[in-house]
């Protein structure tokens, strides 16, 4: 006969919240930040197929930091969603704030009912047109949304970025200047990211459809400069 | 509708239509259902690409619409046409659109020509096993690995079969593929492949009574476009109005009489 022991709800969600959070602070963080036509995402990344960052929809980007199998499977599940809403009403009855909602309610639910909480935290941004806003979400493993208004930063060391970017973007400002400060950020004081480590993406109008862009790391380069 | 997740074994993975029909998105009717028809695109060769001139009629015992637009770019290298019920065609159209970013964007990759060719298959015998016929789509697309224009035809039954010269679909395949198997050479230009593409489109729509040719009164003219190394390009109406004028010139000329237009 096996024994049950009592643990109480406040230590059980402590113990859970300590799970994750360990999980989610061994990964580098990633940075959404919105400049004057557009937003950037910027990510510390090794690899160059296993994407952090990722296209939704027209006007929506998704980046995952964490466990790369927890958080694609958002990643995908997040694509048939939009792409399936679109299919069924017009493309721009999706918005991100739905999206940002349902990953909200995916991670609560595997934060208090699931085996073990999801160790990601999900980042989805908008690029603004004529029929809905610019916007940045950032949703954290225990299913928490934040609305931020000017740039979010999820993953490991998120405060002392968060706290770096705070100081340097207190403006709107050109992509080259927004990029700049977003890896400096990511970096911190004491170390430099390399142009091929980065992967960067950004929302912007072309005249298209779609708005989402990888930069390649030329582009990279040339933005940052020497 | 919630967050689609799936367990890894059940997962649908970057085919939209399997998805949607796990979601209940799609649904398969019947039987055939008696709504507008639309007719005869024809594809065609040239050096540096394809060319694809559609007519703009919708029948259903009366002429539905005189403005359809039966070819789309399903991406930027591909067009797609359809030839049949209207309404599965517009939905056809949709999906191989949606799919073909779907797959791009779910694996960050490109799917290949004869990759999207061969998808469209179940999706053609879907429609037609449980309700007989109602699409033949045509797909033309540039290849950028073999550097060519190519075209996949398909039978009713799903099968596809890639065509090095021409491909006809809808009522009046007889009249267009008659005009192009007349005209059709291997390394035609542009120019020669445009104009004759429109002639079979004016010859079907001369003979085919389901089929729409030039609309001087109103100024609606089949749709002309090319898929080339440069991609999917609509030719502007001014340019397909000064092609069907200098036909019909020509037929004038001719007092009606067909003989002698090929040229």
């Amino acid at each position: 006969m096996s024994n049950y022991f009592y643990v109480s709800p406040e230590q059980l969600i402590k113990d859970r919240a300590e799970f994750a959070q360990k999980g989610i602070a061994r990964g580098r963080a990633i940075v959404a930040t919105i400049y004057d036509v557009g937003i950037v995402l910027v990510a510390e990344n090794q690899s160059a197929s296993l994407n952090k960052i990722s296209e939704i929809y027209d006007r929506i980007a998704f980046a995952g930091v964490g466990k790369y199998n927890e958080f694609d499977r958002l990643r995908e599940a997040g694509i048939r969603w939009a792409d399936s809403t679109g299919f069924t009403y017009s493309r721009e009855d999706v918005d991100v704030r739905a999206l940002a909602n349902y990953y909200a309610q995916h991670l609560g639910d595997m934060f208090t009912e699931g085996p073990k909480p999801l160790e990601v935290e999900i980042l989805v941004a908008q690029l603004g047109g004529s029929v809905r806003p610019t916007k940045l979400y950032r949703v954290a493993y225990e299913g928490t949304i934040a609305d931020e208004p000017h740039f979010a930063v999820v993953g490991g060391d998120a405060d002392a970025i968060r706290a770096h970017l705070a100081e340097s973007e207190q403006e709107v400002h050109d992509l080259a200047t927004t990029l700049r400060n977003a890896v400096a950020a990511l970096a911190g004081p004491d170390r430099e990211i390399s142009v091929p480590d980065l992967e960067v993406a950004v929302l912007e109008d072309r005249g298209g459809r779609r708005t989402f862009l990888r930069l390649t790391d030329e582009q990279v380069a040339e933005l940052l400069g020497p | 509708m919630g967050l689609p997740l799936f367990s890894a074994a059940e997962d649908p993975g970057p085919n939209f239509v399997r998805f949607a029909e796990v979601s209940g998105l799609l649904t398969t009717p019947e039987q055939a259902i008696d709504a507008p028809h639309a007719t005869t695109v024809v594809a065609l060769r040239y050096g540096d690409g394809v060319v694809m001139v559609g007519d703009r009629q919708a029948t259903a015992g009366y002429i539905a619409s005189r403005d359809v637009r039966k070819i789309e770019a399903a991406d930027a290298y591909t067009a797609i046409a359809i030839s049949g019920s209207a309404a599965r065609g517009m939905e056809f159209i949709r999906l191989a659109q949606l799919s073909f970013e779907h797959y791009q964007k779910m694996t960050d990759a490109d799917l290949t020509l004869e990759g999207k060719a061969n998808y469209l298959s179940p999706i053609v015998q879907r429609n037609n096993l449980s309700s007989p016929l109602v699409v033949v789509p045509l797909l033309a697309g540039w290849d950028p690995t073999r550097r060519e224009g190519r075209i996949f035809e398909y039978d009713g039954a799903g099968g596809c079969y890639e065509r090095r010269d021409f491909a006809t679909i809808g009522s009046g395949t007889p009249f267009a593929e008659s005009a192009l198997r007349l005209g059709f050479r291997t390394e035609l230009t542009r120019e020669e492949a445009l104009d004759l593409a429109a002639l079979a489109i004016y010859e079907a729509g001369d003979n085919d009574p389901s089929t729409g040719g030039p609309d001087f009164v109103r100024g609606i003219f089949p749709m002309v476009v090319t898929i080339d190394a440069a991609g999917f390009a609509e030719l502007p109406t001014d340019d397909v109005r000064a092609r069907y004028e200098a036909i019909n010139e020509r037929r004038t000329q001719a007092q009606g009489i067909a003989g002698g237009t090929l040229r």
